[in-house]
């Protein structure tokens, strides 16, 4: 469900109507409606804290501790302590953070390079491959897995980080936004202008377009990392416990052994959702912004 | 590059060569900057998908070395496999049971959100929160929620004097519990677009209905909902795509006590669960027949996005 | 308002780099770390469970400066099915691989995965276990691809306290002859049911009770002839009938075995006995400390019988074969065997251990004191091995869903029994 169908609106026409709209104030049930979402949001983050601290022996304790313990750092120990629980979630950590730094570094700039030519550059079927791009949003791809699986194997990338990369490089969701934002902020004259100055198309996309499409780039990128990061099931199929990404290393460690070890499991979850998290207070504000200009209009 | 201070001839020269390149420039290079999308593409999604189909009419199957092709043989197999059909219910159940109550509930927080409010963002962001939890975490963190004899909600549950619910065993019962998890992720996230949408929504109209002197609640039904009719469809359509191909959550829910085949009576079963279990889940192995699912899975998707369509589109026009 | 966008933007841009570069560094810091501890040679071993080697690896590794011991463990069907896929696809299996009897047919069946333990010395330690164990793991070709670990002797494991407050005896030799046989078993529960109520019920989980009675069972799943027999052996449905009458009786707490809900059910005493193979012992201290000294052990029903059992296996994938077989000799040697049992409770399956001394005269405080030792290694001296086939381990799952089906009243006991014979027959 990565997909989000975005028209990029110019910014000024939407802050006019935001703006000029006669907003009703805000009552006190409103407020006490929000707080109760922003309690149903938070809580199931908050219980992975709770069991998170406790042992696994309070975990199973009847009724269940509501509060968080004073276990939490010896479990992170165990986490990462791989003779303990056979998983090297360290290396799990690592692997996530390739993964998603180069399907992002990737997605970024070849949405870009794609947007900009559907956007900006005249070329003879070009509205056909458009369709086709956007025909692959729809398609869901993703279940052609059973080949997929038996071509990694061919190029003999089972069990390698290549196998999770590769597939994601370029996605018909990047060329989409970037396309439908470049037609909007890229002023055809400023490129035309370039054009005059003597600037190839390659120059033209590296000083003049690239420059531009920062804003939604950021927003691009931070959900490409999140998507890459939280992805399971084609890292489940292509990689082993050996060399896994994070998501991978804590669906093993809720089978490891015979005790679903919860205190542990939930420490793991915790964990893979803290750098995310972190991002996520630092540039929700963007990432808000980037879903609702996205998606106004499917 | 600065032209003055070369001579004439190579001047003439340089803007010949420079002509042709520009020229070169013009015709290949758009289709060198689209082209790691169609390589991507085509490699790792296309062909895949088209093999898929080939795969579909052999016999497939790891542990062997060679295979056949058998026709239109797994197809007819899958049109009486019991299973089969058990985990398309199951799939279309829980796609029902998350997808009307989220948007539902979505297009109210959207509402909600849509008035003047202190702390905006902070409602935002927080609405918007369980997105960033994955799948896996989702899942496990709500399967040990939904623990029997230890878990928060039959603890909850039991201080209203409702009997402790076996959440996994039922069928219905385990469905809605998979429902929780997909609403809880999801809800937010579709409520900031339809906010974004009604942030959209002319001025005009809703002018036009204060003179009708519409209370806040007629607006939203008259003309609100009315207006968001495309946004409603587009996330309808996004849902479906993603809830035929529900996996992690019914996958983690209580993994290790069934082999993966989502409870002892495969009561949770969806199809990309049964997709795998052919696929790699059980010592079977037996791709062709997995093909067979995935193609008949992707025909439903797109099957079922259209219907949606022509529906949702329907019901919001007649109301119009 | 520009400098405060350009502002936001380099937050951003900080604020990614510096969170990309921890994690970066948080990784590289602990791969560093393990890194520098192992200089030569890591050798990788992928068991089920717990098979209890921990502490033998640090020795091991003591003893063998250089080489480095990763254990993956995982559950017993993704386990399984995980290795078959590892050994079609030729990557991804470990240097040394744990093989429960329920697959080692299956696996015997292609011993061009595997590596020829005869080549590392197999023949000599041939005369430790006893026959049937040790031709489990040969191959057609002749080839011995893996050596035993332990035996699943059986036993009851049962709660004395809950015992004493249904006015039962509490004495293993006692309740041995009381239940001699499965239906006595079930008479025993229909006395404790009657006294308790629904507060704690005589058994764990149906499909634990099936296990034991079709491990008494042979021929079982397959004949002599490598047929599949399931649907035809009156053997099989005799257990499952046994088991039906369990559940309509009332006894069954109807439990997943290995799931949450059991665990959490040992700590809280909902079920007073689980049968009992000698490595559930280990799982029970691990699972429920609390209940010490209110265990104890006695004979299983039907006399002798068995659940489970192990062997260890080097794959073709491994590079350092040699390391890998010397690690196997060590895991099953008679030391570890022994060491194995004492800490974690799992059978050794060589006869001189069994009969040593140290096995025989063992006696476990956390199960009052019973003479764990004497009674499973007397059982696993008795016992007589089931013919097994490929699919073995494919039919005691399809057998535990049928079960449950009918404890979570989602089936007749009937229309479970006929959807069991239909996974049993599409298992091929």
């Amino acid at each position: 469900m990565s997909a989000v169908g975005v028209q990029a609106i110019p910014r000024r026409r939407l802050r006019r109507t935001a703006v000029a709209r006669r907003l009703e104030r805000g009552g006190p049930f409103t407020y006490l409606f929000l707080l109760l979402v922003v309690a149903g949001s938070i809580f199931p983050l908050y219980w992975s804290v709770v069991v998170a601290s406790h042992t696994n022996a309070a975990v199973y304790a009847y009724p269940p501790k509501l509060l968080p313990g004073s276990n939490l750092f010896h479990n992170i120990h165990r986490l990462f302590n791989a003779g303990l629980v056979n998983i090297d979630f360290a290396h799990a950590l690592v692997n996530s953070a390739i993964v998603a730094s180069a399907v992002t570094a990737s997605v970024v700039f070849f949405s870009a390079l794609a947007g900009f030519a559907f956007a900006k550059l005249e070329f003879r079927g070009r509205k056909l491959l458009f369709l086709l791009v956007l025909a692959t949003l729809v398609v869901p791809v993703q279940l052609g897995l059973v080949p997929l699986y038996i071509e990694m194997k061919h190029f003999g990338w089972l069990n390698d980080l290549k196998a999770v990369v590769a597939p994601n490089l370029c996605t018909a969701f990047g060329v989409f936004l970037m396309r439908q934002y470049i037609v909007g902020a890229v002023p055809s004259e400023l490129i035309a202008a370039a054009r005059v100055d003597g600037c190839n198309s390659w120059r033209v996309f590296w000083h003049v377009v690239l420059p531009a499409v920062r804003p939604i780039a950021v927003v691009l990128g931070l959900l490409t990392f999140m998507n890459t990061w939280n992805d399971f099931l084609w890292p489940y199929i292509v990689l082993t416990a050996r060399n896994p990404t994070v998501q991978v290393a804590i669906s093993d460690i809720a089978t490891v052994a015979y005790v679903p070890d919860y205190s542990l499991i939930l420490t793991g979850c915790l964990v893979s959702i803290l750098p995310l998290l972190a991002v996520f207070l630092v540039l929700g504000r963007q990432i808000v912004g980037g879903i609702m200009q996205g998606a106004i209009k499917g | 590059m600065s032209v003055e201070q070369t001579t004439t001839v190579a001047t003439v020269d340089r803007r010949a060569r420079g002509k042709l390149l520009r020229r070169l420039d013009g015709k290949v290079s758009p289709y060198l900057y689209i082209a790691p999308f169609f390589v991507v593409f085509g490699i790792f999604g296309l062909f895949p998908l088209g093999y898929t189909a080939y795969i579909s009419l052999t016999d497939r199957n790891l542990l062997s070395p060679v295979s056949h092709v058998i026709g239109l043989h797994n197809y007819a197999l899958l049109i009486h496999d019991s299973y089969f059909w058990n985990a398309v219910e199951n799939t279309f159940g829980i796609w029902f049971l998350s997808t009307v109550p989220q948007l539902a509930l979505a297009l109210l927080i959207a509402h909600v959100l849509n008035t003047r409010l202190r702390v905006r963002t902070f409602f935002r962001m927080a609405v918007l929160l369980p997105q960033v939890t994955s799948l896996v975490a989702v899942a496990l963190i709500f399967t040990q929620m939904f623990g029997h004899d230890y878990g928060f909600v039959n603890w909850l549950l039991g201080l209203v004097g409702i009997h402790h619910v076996y959440w996994e065993a039922g069928r219905f019962s385990s469905w809605a519990a998979l429902s929780v998890m997909v609403i809880w992720r999801w809800t937010g996230y579709n409520a900031l677009i339809y906010l974004a949408a009604m942030q959209s929504i002319p001025e005009e109209l809703y002018e036009a209905a204060a003179v009708d002197g519409a209370r806040r609640w007629r607006q939203f039904l008259h003309v609100t909902v009315p207006s968001l009719r495309p946004t409603i469809i587009f996330t309808v359509i996004i849902s479906t795509i993603g809830g035929l191909q529900l996996f992690t959550e019914p996958y983690l829910f209580q993994p290790r006590t069934s082999g993966g085949t989502g409870g002892s009576a495969r009561q949770y079963q969806t199809i990309v669960m049964y997709l795998y279990e052919k696929f790699l889940g059980s010592s079977q192995f037996k791709f062709g027949y997995a093909a067979a699912i995935a193609w008949c899975l992707v025909l439903l998707i797109v099957l079922f996005g259209l219907v949606n369509y022509l529906v949702v589109g329907r019901i919001r026009s007649a109301e119009t | 308002m520009d400098v405060r966008n350009s502002w936001r933007r380099r937050k951003t841009v900080l604020a990614a780099t510096i969170l990309t570069a921890a994690v970066a560094a948080l990784g590289i810091l602990a791969s560093g770390a393990s890194a520098a501890r192992h200089a030569n040679i890591t050798l990788t071993i992928d068991v089920f469970g717990d098979f209890g080697y921990h502490d033998l690896y640090k020795q091991y590794e003591k003893s063998h400066p250089g080489i480095t011991i990763k254990e993956d463990t995982e559950d017993y069907a993704p386990h399984h099915t995980g290795l078959v896929q590892h050994l079609a696809t030729g990557a991804g299996a470990d240097d040394v691989v744990a093989i429960e009897v329920g697959y080692i047919a299956q696996f015997a069946a292609q011993p061009q995965n595997f590596v020829d333990l005869r080549d590392y010395g197999a023949k000599s330690v041939k005369s430790r276990y006893p026959a049937w164990k040790y031709d489990q793991a040969v191959a057609p070709n002749g080839s011995v691809i893996g050596l035993g670990t332990d035996v699943g002797s059986l036993g009851i494991c049962y709660r004395t306290d809950l015992f004493a407050k249904a006015g039962l005896p509490t004495d293993p030799a006692t309740l041995g002859k009381m239940w001699s046989t499965w239906s006595k078993f079930l008479a025993v529960g229909k006395t404790f049911q009657k006294k308790m109520g629904s507060k704690s019920k005589f058994i764990d989980s149906g499909s634990n009770l099936y296990n034991a009675i079709i491990g008494q069972a042979n021929p079982a799943y397959y004949s002599k002839s490598g047929e599949v027999i399931a649907a035809t052996n009156p053997k099989v449905k005799q257990a499952w009938n046994l088991t039906m009458k369990a559940i309509s009786l009332g006894e069954d707490k109807g439990l997943t075995a290995f799931a949450a809900d059991w665990n959490a059910g040992f700590k809280k005493g909902t079920f007073a006995t689980v049968t009992c193979p000698a490595w559930m012992m280990g799982y029970i201290q691990g699972q429920a400390p609390n209940t010490k000294g209110k265990w104890n052990i006695a004979p299983v029903p039907g006399g002798g019988g068995s659940w489970g059992g192990s062997f260890l296996a080097v794959t073709k994938q491994s590079s350092h074969p040699q390391e890998a077989a010397d690690l196997v000799k060590f895991l099953t040697s008679p030391a570890s065997e022994l060491y194995v049992f004492k800490h974690t409770g799992n059978l050794p399956s060589e006869l001189p251990v069994l009969k040593s001394k140290a096995v025989q005269d063992f006696k476990n405080p956390f199960f009052s004191n019973a003479p764990v030792g004497a009674i499973f290694a007397g059982s696993a001296m008795k016992l007589k091995p089931q013919i097994l086939g490929p699919h073995q381990g494919d039919f005691q799952t399809a057998a535990s869903n049928a079960i449950q089906r009918v404890e979570q009243h989602k089936q007749s006991p009937a229309k479970s029994w006929q959807q069991f014979l239909k996974d049993v027959a599409n298992a091929g």
